[in-house]
């Protein structure tokens, strides 16, 4: 282990490396810089460095209106931005006291949940590419242009769609696309058993994934980790279940968590398992909604003119691909916010990045850190 | 193994990329089967057609980002300045009171949300193609080799004309031309 | 070949008469072929590396559309592109590299790689070098490359270099162990190190219609030619046991602060290893230059066909590995080789002995 110096700074190891995964590299998820102390090949701690991808959204926000600052917000989770802007429309209603029209209820729940399965699939397909396996990332981001063709018929855009507003949507849906997207989720149901041939029950990938970065159920609840992460540890905790908001309390779908099937409870495998699972109940929840949407009714019914809502302060969250998602927005009464504070579920994984991935090597920490899916987008706002 | 092998041999059927120079989007048979008539809204070159715009800088107040910038000047309601360019009724029969002496987008810096579009009362500034492929042809391949060049000045209006209208305590706005 | 060529130069009195310049002759001509097939090989082999990954993924890899526009009718002058480009690349050396080991690296991979080919047979006639231990040479020639891999990743003066060569150090040099037990069972059976006699062994049918292959000769054989296959596959450090030149954890591993021509004398010594690997398996189990029919189909110019084409179907397995499967961390890469492969073959020529002795 080497000669250990004790001096007034604390002991040094005297065979430490020190090794910086630097913000540019190939498998970082975004402009993430880790700072990683390593005793040959082991990993001793582990220091992110964030902040490559600060806009300043939350300063920005204090200078611009309601519905101004709704394409910002699409931009912090650039990934699951549908739901990025659900999770600010619901808080901004929840403040003003309005409700939307059901049949824009039925849509956001739609659109959300179709731009969990797009997350999703970006996330277990970076995560093979991670671990070296270069062909499911392709598959997966062949099916991921299938949901974001159909974004694009529906409001333009691929990406940041600036779509979910404050009281109601931007558009109806366009003739056909109820249509389109019934045969989508007929073709993508199947190509799950092809992901999960391909990649889940793979030997190899088994054995990079199994029992590695354990996130015990304590270590978890402690740093505030949300979402699939927490899933994996065996936690059933999901706020469409828990902390209903919209009108997910009308649908019936699982909540998949991690069994350790493959090794430990809470191990890298555990948390991928649980996002392949989600796409299932994804497609459940998006037939029951699309089976019962109200076909006719304005979806501009609530659209306020003007958004000024009353003083106070609210918190709320919501459910996106990575975790909690919440907005503290505080208002004096005028029409731009005085305050408005994400909380990034990506942050939270971020963090407990150290303790998890001790006594691993570093192939490991890159299979960690793909597991954890974060965007830098959201941690860094 | 059989998966990969598969999708080699199916390539014809499976290929999911376009070859961009020659053939390019929209593609009328692209894998979902729907053209760019049944799109809502698109997302591609802003552009605004001055014969309708009014002038009222709602689009100005409604952009996040502050790309749009409008000067305008008083002048005679209706009546018609040809050598401005400028008709004194829009296409939906508003009359107009003020002349745009400038309307400038910077499309550098347009995040391309759309939120212009909406508040026009005279629907004059949309993004071209799609639902507005009637107006304009669709264009997203619109990059420059100069970063002034994306700067799109919509009012044309000669020097000239633009010292009749302009009076003459305003002058810091020519500065600003 | 080269014996050929000597035989001619004794005819002609003035080279005949200083023999040093008549060998170095024969030698430079010999290997100036191999020099050309090995790029040859290389262009080839990086034009359907390209294709076949495409193809698997989904979409068309490098196409040219067109006329005149870049890269031909489906691509093929992708490579002839890559390689002008390679070589007027500007050549960067770390102002903190070790510049002596850093220029000498990449020539010792590419030396033995290509000293490796010269004992290549194409057929039963055409070898550059015929040596009476053939297989035992190419073996040690491909151990030879290590160094210049070492060497690499050390003077590079970068950390990831260094941890991407000493990984590839460790694999190379434990599965090298398999690899060369598992081919001690062919050469038990064919009594011989010499390529000619281990592929004259294969001649025949066993069975009266399959032909007389190594691989069909025993079932120890057959796993055999696995291990070798899969040990061939480590050597040349590509997926699933590319950890040393992973690209998304060490960018780029030991070649990291490589670029333009010193690059592509990795990259033409990674192809020429592949080439090897999969020659050798095709020469010792597949039955080298014989046709897949025995009887059909053979005479010279057919051998060498058969012989391309056998390897070329595993370079294209080894291609297919490649998309296809994740990658081994380090500390399994050597728990499958200690712990799995190397009883495993203990087991085979354990198994060929006593099936050569009791059952034959």
């Amino acid at each position: 282990m080497g000669v250990v110096i004790e001096q007034e700074l604390g002991t040094v190891h005297g065979d430490e490396m020190i090794l910086n995964i630097g913000p540019q590299h190939p498998s970082t998820h975004g402009v993430l810089r880790l700072k990683v102390h390593t005793d040959g090949e082991i990993v001793t701690k582990i220091t992110p460095y964030i902040g490559y991808l600060h806009r300043c959204f939350e300063k920005h926000c204090e200078n611009l209106t309601y519905e101004q600052a709704t394409p910002y917000t699409d931009r912090c989770d650039y990934i699951g931005s549908m739901n990025n802007n659900f999770g600010y429309a619901v808080a901004v209603e929840q403040l003003m006291e309005t409700k939307v029209p059901e049949k824009v209820e039925y849509m956001r729940v739609i659109v959300a949940e179709m731009n969990r399965i797009a997350s999703h699939l970006l996330a277990l397909g970076t995560f093979g590419l991670d671990v070296g396996a270069f062909t499911p990332f392709l598959y997966c981001f062949r099916d991921r242009e299938r949901i974001l063709d159909l974004f694009e018929m529906l409001c333009g855009a691929r990406l940041l769609y600036n779509y979910i507003w404050i009281g109601g949507v931007s558009h109806d849906f366009p003739v056909g696309w109820v249509e389109k997207t019934y045969e989508f989720l007929d073709y993508f149901e199947p190509k799950i058993n092809e992901y999960n041939d391909l990649l889940t029950y793979n030997k190899i990938f088994i054995e990079r994934s199994a029992d590695v970065g354990v996130i015990p159920v304590d270590v978890a609840i402690s740093y505030g980790v949300t979402g699939p992460n927490l899933r994996g540890s065996g936690v059933r905790w999901d706020l469409r279940k828990d902390d209903p908001y919209g009108i997910y309390d009308r649908f019936e779908f699982d909540i998949p968590i991690g069994t350790g099937a493959m090794g430990s409870v809470g191990d890298c495998w555990d948390r991928y398992y649980v996002r392949v699972r989600e796409l299932e109940e994804c497609i459940k929840i998006i037939r029951q909604a699309l089976d019962a949407l109200p076909r006719d009714g304005d979806v501009h019914a609530a659209l306020p003119k003007k958004i000024r809502p009353k003083a106070g302060h609210v918190y709320s969250r919501t459910e996106s691909p990575r975790g909690d998602l919440g907005y503290y927005i505080a208002s004096d009464g005028s029409d731009t916010p005085t305050r408005i504070k994400m909380r990034s579920p990506a942050f939270t994984a971020l963090s407990c990045l150290n303790e998890i991935s001790r006594g691993w090597m570093i192939s490991d920490v890159i299979a960690i850190l793909g597991s954890l899916d974060i965007v830098l987008g959201e941690i860094d706002r | 193994m059989k998966i990969t092998i598969g999708h080699m041999f199916k390539i014809k059927r499976g290929n999911v990329t376009l070859q961009y120079p020659v053939e390019r989007w929209p593609r009328p048979e692209r894998h979902i089967g729907f053209s760019e008539d049944s799109y809502n809204v698109i997302r591609s070159r802003l552009t605004v057609d001055m014969d309708d715009c009014i002038g009222c800088l709602k689009c100005e107040r409604a952009c996040p980002v502050d790309c749009i910038k409008i000067v305008t000047e008083k002048v005679e309601k209706g009546k018609d300045i040809p050598e401005a360019n400028h008709r004194g009724i829009t296409s939906h029969g508003t009359q107009k009171r003020l002349l745009v002496t400038r309307f400038d987008i910077d499309m550098t810096e347009c995040c391309y949300c759309n939120l212009c579009t909406y508040p026009c009362p005279e629907e004059c500034i949309f993004m071209v193609g799609g639902p507005n492929s009637s107006k304009r042809e669709i264009d997203y391949e619109f990059s420059e080799y100069d970063r002034g060049d994306m700067v799109y000045r919509f009012a044309k209006v000669p020097p000239y004309v633009l010292q009749e209208y302009v009076d003459t305590e305003d002058d810091q706005k020519e500065e600003v031309t | 070949m080269v014996d050929y060529f000597l035989g001619t130069f004794s005819g002609i009195t003035w080279l005949a008469a200083s023999p040093n310049l008549s060998f170095v002759l024969a030698v430079t001509l010999a290997g100036l072929p191999i020099f050309l097939f090995m790029a040859l090989n290389a262009l080839i082999a990086v034009y359907a590396e390209r294709k076949i990954s495409a193809f698997m993924q989904d979409r068309l890899g490098p196409m040219g559309q067109g006329v005149g526009l870049h890269a031909g009718k489906w691509g093929v002058l992708q490579t002839a592109a890559d390689a002008v480009k390679l070589i007027t690349k500007e050549d960067i050396i770390p102002a903190t590299a070790d510049k002596k080991l850093f220029i000498i690296a990449p020539f010792i991979l590419f030396t033995a790689s290509f000293t490796a080919f010269a004992a290549f047979p194409f057929n039963e006639y055409l070898v550059a070098a015929d040596f009476n231990i053939g297989l035992f040479y190419i073996l040690a020639m491909g151990s030879v490359g290590v160094i210049g891999i070492i060497l690499a990743g050390y003077s590079s003066n970068n950390k990831w270099s260094l941890y991407g060569a000493m990984r590839s150090a460790a694999q190379i040099v434990s599965y090298e162990i398999p690899a060369g037990l598992s081919v001690l069972s062919v050469v038990m059976l064919s009594g011989s190190l010499a390529f000619r006699e281990i592929v004259a062994a294969q001649t025949g049918t066993t069975l009266a219609i399959l032909p007389n292959w190594f691989i069909l000769d025993n079932p120890f054989t057959f796993i055999a030619f696995w291990i070798f296959f899969v040990a061939g596959v480590a050597e040349v450090n590509r997926t699933p046991f590319d950890l040393p030149e992973a690209e998304s954890e060490l960018v780029a591993g030991w070649m990291t602060e490589y670029s333009g021509m010193r690059w592509s004398f990795f990259f033409l010594a990674e192809y020429a290893n592949m080439f090897i690997v999969a020659g050798l398996a095709s020469l010792l189990f597949l039955g080298g230059w014989l046709s897949p029919i025995p009887g059909y189909l053979e005479g010279n110019l057919w051998g060498i066909f058969w012989f391309i084409s056998k390897v070329s179907f595993l370079i294209f397995v080894m291609m297919w590995f490649r998309w296809t499967f994740p990658r081994l961390r380090t500390d399994q890469l050597m728990r499958l080789c200690w712990k799995f492969f190397l009883p495993a073959s203990f087991v085979t020529i354990i198994g060929v002995g006593f099936w050569d002795l009791f059952v034959r």
